[in-house]
């Protein structure tokens, strides 16, 4: 592995503060102004159980975790067990010694928890020790570590400082500056994919967001709410996602720019009502991010597995967008993208992400900026038709109160928004629909729909937050590649790829069946030469998927 | 000429129950245009079956919504204006089957809409099947030998859920309706009207309700007394059973805020954005 890559790994029990941990060490390198990249593997339960924390970084963009790692701290004996084979050549591990007791064990003991003792809540605090030790290895500035600490435990924050002071020096004592890490000239910032999302959709305008609990969308129903005040939107947690969604078109009714979110079961659900925003033209932007399914499957692992799902959501007929980003930064400007172009043209949108993407935290550098907020076709003057029958099949809105009508409707109907059985009028308000599905095409053709990467060598293709495994793989593995990643998959920017017809790419993705390698021949006739999958819940590693990249070859 | 009418063919069956609930609104609206809401803030949302063919015979701006989801769809509109008045109209399959969970979540969480039950205790438009309100033994398709299951009280559903307005109406008593929704819609919270809707094709109730119905007299004096109320069976009582002020949901969760009128601009926004993205 290049050593420009330094990782560590904390695992623990649920309830150890080992995520957390993870969060403090990305800060931490981010602080001293370095890329990183924090991975949490994490079961679905409260208590017990095992986690960890990967989080690896470099003085370059760096687009995944390590496995192989340069600290690893074991807080308990699984972690012990489970991670000390990922330790790299010339690294460290460190292991709670209250937790595995006397024995012949590997590596170097601290006694973490009997020093956690002597403060309330002893098992919280050992996260905190995790990152003692690793800022003792990398010779984190002390004072640094004190304020650090001061924000990201702000409860008893006290006893905290006094925990980690403690650590630290007995770390120092054994691994002390053993990792020299170069620093960057400026403090970067991290964000996770799903704060990327709630942000870049506050960009375009978001006005209500509507959520029901589901990993791993939750932590944009808890950012949104934390931050409803400062940001100027507001945030609505009803009984479910048939409520969500069917407020959301509610309030779209009335011109509020919506967005719900939720994953493969709570999308499901909503389906119904999916279908009613592509008939009565309600711009609604949903978040699908992915998990392992079918049905509840894992909740907390990933995969993309609903890729078909997402393209072919709703019964009936109607257009629909699905874009699906590939790095976190670039998931803050397609939130955006996706909220102007369901204005645009009124009709339903899926940002399709996974856990991967979604829970995952990487260094951004974002300039808000960049990001629009296209105000939609709006009727001006007298006699109005919600449903006027234009060339481009998008009809001008128009918002409560008004003097004129405004009829929205789940039937198929006149141009009035009456319900209407004729079939002159069935099949023109059909053609009106589908107008507007070829306007879309239309519109993408000028928009950029597919990121390449790399000029020369292998042709990849693959979308998502696997993109990021692949570009890291690349980079690590020193192969020469060109990746092809379209941005949306519905519809499929087939004009992109049309050139790449006889390339025979390598395909890379996290699905078992091989859906987006399906997707490529059903859609842009491409015959896949090689499928690299991986459909186990865990994210690639990217010396493993760069292994498999050089076999495809 | 009648100003709230449109151009659809009315499809009602010759003497439905709904038509006495198309007048009342009508006229339910004049009032309230003379109490100063003007029709335009008034907002018609309506389920699947066929009571929502109300949508499409009243000129006034709304959503016809699917099965079940009126009362979510109203509040969503409701939550992005509050300055709106808006009013679902659902079917007894949508408000007390398909959707009655949003049903007894309005209620619980006191959102500011005006819920219109057309209960008439069938499935009508999918020919007569039995519905939560309808009697055990109806008989229907597909209940042949009679429905075995006893039947929803919607009214102390209601007070059980938090509703903080109640009542049950009858559109034969014409003005007595239009009352009642003129009170519904002005009132601050979750508003909620049973309206007993004979079928004339499936399940005709008009001769039970001119013997059974009888007019309140009163509100009743307390929630225990609106109970009692809700349980008589030996009569159908009509009117407001219970009222109360309690706080608004969209009121506990922004305030005086509207998040349509008062939308920060793209530049605030902005700025509040680029706040958060400073490094920690």
């Amino acid at each position: 592995m290049g050593k420009d890559v330094f990782s560590f790994i904390v695992g623990g029990k649920a309830g150890e503060g080992v995520r957390k941990a993870g969060t403090v060490a990305a800060n931490l390198f981010a602080n001293v102004g370095r890329y990183a990249f924090q991975m949490d593997d994490y079961q679905s339960l409260i208590t017990g159980g095992h986690n960890f924390s990967a989080v690896s970084t470099a003085t370059r963009e760096i687009t995944s975790h390590y496995m192989e790692a340069d600290v690893v701290v074991a807080l308990d004996k699984k972690s012990y067990e489970l991670h000390k084979g990922h330790l790299a050549s010339g690294g460290t591990l460190v292991y709670n010694s209250d937790a595995l007791g006397d024995g012949d064990w590997e590596g170097i003991g601290i006694a973490l928890t009997s020093e956690a003792r002597k403060y309330p809540n002893p098992s919280l605090r050992l996260g905190l020790g995790a990152v003692a030790i690793l800022a003792a290895a990398i010779d984190f500035d002390t004072e640094n570590l004190q304020s650090l600490i001061e924000r990201e435990y702000p409860k008893d924050t006290q006893n905290n400082i006094a925990y980690a002071m403690v650590i630290c020096d007995m770390a120092r004592k054994l691994i002390g500056g053993k990792y020299h890490l170069e620093k960057g000239n400026r403090e970067m910032v991290l964000l996770s994919g799903n704060e990327a999302i709630a942000l870049g959709a506050c960009a375009a305008g978001l006005d209500i967001y509507f959520s029901y609990p589901m990993t791993p969308t939750t932590s944009i129903l808890h950012y949104l709410a934390a931050h409803d005040e400062d940001l100027g939107i507001a945030v609505v947690h009803p009984e479910n996602e048939i409520a969500v969604i069917n407020m959301a078109i509610g309030a779209a009714f009335s011109g509020a720019r919506v967005m719900v979110g939720s994953s493969g079961g709570g999308f499901a659900l909503m389906e119904e009502a999916f279908s009613l925003a592509g008939m009565s033209e309600a711009p609604v932007l949903c978040v699908l991010a992915s998990r392992l399914g079918p049905s509840i499957g894992a909740a907390t692992y990933t995969e993309q597995g609903d890729l078909r799902f997402a393209i072919n959501q709703g019964h009936g007929e109607f257009p629909r967008i699905v874009a699906s980003p590939g790095t976190v930064q670039e998931t803050f400007f397609l939130a955006a993208e996706m909220m102007n172009l369901v204005w645009r043209f009124q009709t339903p949108g899926i940002l399709l992400t996974e856990k991967h993407m979604s829970e995952s935290r990487m260094t951004v550098d974002i300039n808000p900026e960049g990001a629009k907020w296209i105000e939609p076709l709006i009727h001006k003057g007298v006699g109005y038709s919600r449903y006027l029958d234009t060339s481009s099949g998008v009809s001008p809105l128009l918002f409560p109160p008004s003097q004129e009508l405004i009829k929205w409707n789940s039937h198929e109907h006149d141009e009035m928004g009456i319900t209407s059985e004729r079939p002159e009028i069935i099949t023109k308000m059909h053609d009106k629909r589908k107008r507007k599905g070829e306007a879309i095409v239309d519109y993408m053709k000028g928009m950029h729909t597919v990121n390449i990467y790399g000029d020369k060598g292998l042709v990849i293709f693959t979308y998502g937050s696997t993109t990021m495994s692949v570009l890291e793989a690349l980079k690590v593995g020193g192969i020469d590649a060109m990746v092809v990643q379209p941005i949306y998959v519905e519809p499929l920017p087939v004009w992109e790829l049309e050139r790449y017809e006889g390339s025979k790419p390598v395909v890379v993705e996290q699905s078992s069946t091989g859906l987006f390698a399906a997707l490529l021949k059903e859609k842009a006739g491409i015959d896949v030469g090689t499928v690299i999958k991986k459909y186990d819940g865990r994210p690639f590693d990217p010396i493993e998927l760069a292994d498999k990249l050089r076999e495809a070859v | 000429m009648d100003d709230l009418a449109t151009y659809a063919e009315n499809t009602w069956c010759p003497g439905c129950g709904n038509f006495g609930i198309l007048n009342a609104f009508k006229k339910a609206v004049k009032k309230l245009e003379e109490k100063g809401i003007g029709r335009e803030r008034i907002i018609m949302c309506t389920g699947i079956g066929c009571h929502g063919k109300i949508f499409d015979y009243v000129r006034l701006s709304g959503f016809y919504s699917i099965h079940g989801r009126s009362m979510a769809t109203a509040q969503g509109i409701k939550l992005a204006n509050p300055d709106l008045k808006v009013i679902a109209f659902a079917g007894d399959g949508d408000a007390y089957g398909e959707g009655i969970d949003h049903l007894i979540f309005a209620a619980k969480r006191n959102a500011a809409i005006t819920v219109i039950v057309h209960d008439n205790g069938a499935y009508s438009l999918t020919l007569g099947q039995y519905t939560p309100t309808s009697d055990k033994g109806f008989k229907g398709p597909s209940t042949p030998r009679g429905s075995i299951e006893e039947p929803l009280n919607p009214l102390v559903l209601m007070l059980a859920a938090g509703a903080t307005f109640v009542a049950r109406d009858y559109p034969v008593k014409l003005d007595h309706l239009v009352d009642i929704i003129v009170q519904a819609v002005e009132h601050e919270g979750f508003a909620f009207i049973d309206v007993l809707q004979p079928c004339v094709s499936f399940n005709n109730t008009y001769q039970k309700y001119n013997q059974l119905v009888e007019i309140l007299d009163r509100i009743p004096g307390s929630y225990e007394e609106a109970m009692a109320v809700a349980r008589k069976k030996d009569k159908l009582p009509i009117g407001i059973l219970y009222r109360v002020e309690e706080p608004v949901y969209h009121k506990e969760l922004y305030g005086d805020w509207n998040p349509i009128t008062k939308r920060l601009s793209q530049k605030d926004r902005r700025e509040r954005i680029a706040k958060l993205f400073q490094p920690k």
